[in-house]
């Protein structure tokens, strides 16, 4: 894809039988607007779209890889070549944005590749779970969060999304490598593999240094029930949120997709 | 410029806040060199030959808690705590529990700060059995919790909102009690203290607090005064096997008033 502007954020989303990602693109989009009109957001989709929320929509270069599953992660590693930016931060379209961003640019661009490290609870405290995380521990991964990822185009960015391609085409080999591997391979897991590979310390920054996606997964925050937005007050502060009094910063996983409709 | 302590000090039946106040007063002046006031509800007695300014008021019950070391459940008057702001004689006031006892000058540091305001964040156990993460957070959704055991302002802005905004939150605990699901129904100083900082720095977690953690003894260890400056903690390890750790020229809050009551008696 020819390079059509030096920064921007990617947001990959193809909408499946239950989740309007799309529609939760549109809403990150609106989010990062709200703190930088002049942002370029590009959306990464498998069908045309009009909506100028949108500097660019750009359709899957190989198509949708996954036709046949609700989750549709096999089409990551279209995300280097599909992305009409020099320096790339791809976003997951389930999140907003609650704060500015912009400085994050300064701390990724002397990296070829930067995956965010780690989450935290809505009191801005890392996250010491380790629930979700159990094949990562038991194969001594990177803790990757790939909602974040930073990439500028290199050699080591392509390097990267070609082992990510191999990774989730030939997963049955590749799950081989891990103790008590998952059947199906998420982002994750495939980025923190693909991670290992190409050096750990090319793919991610130093522990507590670079942004960290606020996760609204039920073992990630101390609330009772799956559905947080059942059990929590939350407010919205035009622009940004606020969640059981405390103000949230960078992106927020809110997990929750209905949510995403009652905050339009 | 003035800088003292303040101690409030307001007695039950079961405990002499007073007379915690005025041994504690010897130890600020001997470790700290500075004037101590104590608010009190007592008009007569001993005790208060111990401070340089008596500041007399009254209190509401702040409620009823059980302690291990006094075997019952005693009420306490603390709730007027909100008030140090204008109770106080001092331009730049440390405000210490009855029951936090001075053993070393570390609290100079904090005396010297340029912050505003400053409270310890996280509290833990001596002995290191006991796990204070339930105490170190509160309310049905894990509520970061800041102490109000040991707390240092000046005469700021900054200082004058926040006091005000934890008589705000006192006079409408129901209404916080509803959000943060504390599950209590009494009031407690430390949790309207969090609220009231996390409200004034912009709704976040992030602001300067007490550079080290709060020293503490829980009720049911045993304590035992061994020399000046120097205590004895006794109590069952995880396989309920007696042990026993010392502290020397280290600040910390007695939680169990019983004990302390007892050391400070038999000093007299």
């Amino acid at each position: 894809m020819p390079i059509l502007n030096e920064r921007g954020y990617l947001i990959p989303a193809v909408n499946n039988t239950s989740v309007d990602y799309i529609e939760c693109a549109k809403l990150l989009a609106t989010s990062i607007k709200s703190f930088h009109p002049t942002a370029k957001i590009c959306l990464l989709t498998d069908k045309h779209i009009d909506d100028s929320i949108f500097d660019y929509v750009k359709i899957l270069p190989h198509g949708d890889q996954s036709p046949n599953q609700e989750w549709k992660l096999n089409n990551d590693w279209q995300c280097f070549t599909a992305s009409p930016f020099r320096q790339t931060i791809k976003l997951e379209a389930d999140m907003i944005a609650t704060s500015p961003i912009d400085h994050w640019w300064t701390v990724f661009e002397h990296r070829d590749l930067a995956i965010s490290q780690g989450c935290r609870d809505f009191y801005g405290q890392l996250s010491k779970s380790r629930y979700y995380r159990k094949v990562f521990d038991s194969n001594n991964l990177p803790d990757v969060y790939n909602a974040i990822t930073y990439w500028r185009v290199s050699q080591t960015a392509k390097e990267f999304f070609d082992l990510v391609r191999a990774i989730f085409s030939d997963w049955d080999s590749f799950k081989k490598l891990l103790k008590f591997p998952d059947d199906v391979p998420t982002t994750d897991l495939v980025y923190a593999m693909a991670a290992n590979i190409v050096g750990v310390e090319n793919c991610i920054l130093p522990t507590n240094f670079g942004p960290t996606i606020v996760h609204m997964k039920r073992h990630i925050i101390p609330t009772h029930t799956s559905d947080w937005s059942n059990e929590l007050i939350w407010e919205n502060a035009d622009p940004g949120l606020r969640i059981h009094t405390i103000t949230q910063s960078g992106f927020f996983h809110y997990h929750i997709k209905d949510w995403a409709k009652t905050n339009e | 410029m003035t800088t003292g302590a303040l101690i409030f000090a307001f007695n039950n039946s079961d405990i002499d806040y007073l007379a915690l106040a005025a041994w504690s007063a010897d130890n600020i002046k001997r470790h700290l060199g500075i004037p101590v006031a104590v608010v009190t509800d007592i008009s007569e007695s001993d005790h208060l030959d111990k401070f340089d300014q008596i500041i007399t008021a009254s209190t509401d019950a702040g409620g009823h808690r059980f302690f291990d070391d006094i075997g019952k459940s005693v009420q306490w008057f603390n709730s007027n705590r909100t008030d140090a702001y204008s109770l106080s004689p001092w331009d730049n006031t440390l405000v210490l529990d009855a029951d936090y006892v001075v053993a070393s000058d570390q609290l100079k540091c904090v005396l010297n700060t340029t912050q505003n305001f400053l409270c310890h964040r996280r509290a833990y156990d001596l002995t290191g059995t006991q796990d204070f993460e339930d105490l170190n957070y509160f309310g049905r959704h894990k509520m970061p919790m800041w102490w109000a055991t040991v707390m240092y302002f000046n005469r700021s802005q900054q200082s004058q909102l926040l006091f005000e905004s934890m008589t705000m939150i006192k006079q409408n605990w129901q209404h916080y009690k509803n959000i943060y699901g504390t599950g209590r129904s009494v009031y407690r100083n430390d949790h309207a203290l969090s609220i009231s900082l996390c409200t004034l720095n912009g709704h976040t977690t992030d602001h300067p607090t007490i550079p080290w953690n709060l020293a503490s003894v829980t009720p049911s260890h045993k304590l035992s005064k061994i020399d000046q400056d120097y205590y004895r903690i006794d109590f069952n390890n995880s396989e309920q096997k007696p042990r026993w750790v010392d502290i020397k020229n280290c600040d910390f809050h007695a939680m169990g008033k019983g004990h302390l009551g007892d050391i400070i008696a038999n000093i007299k």
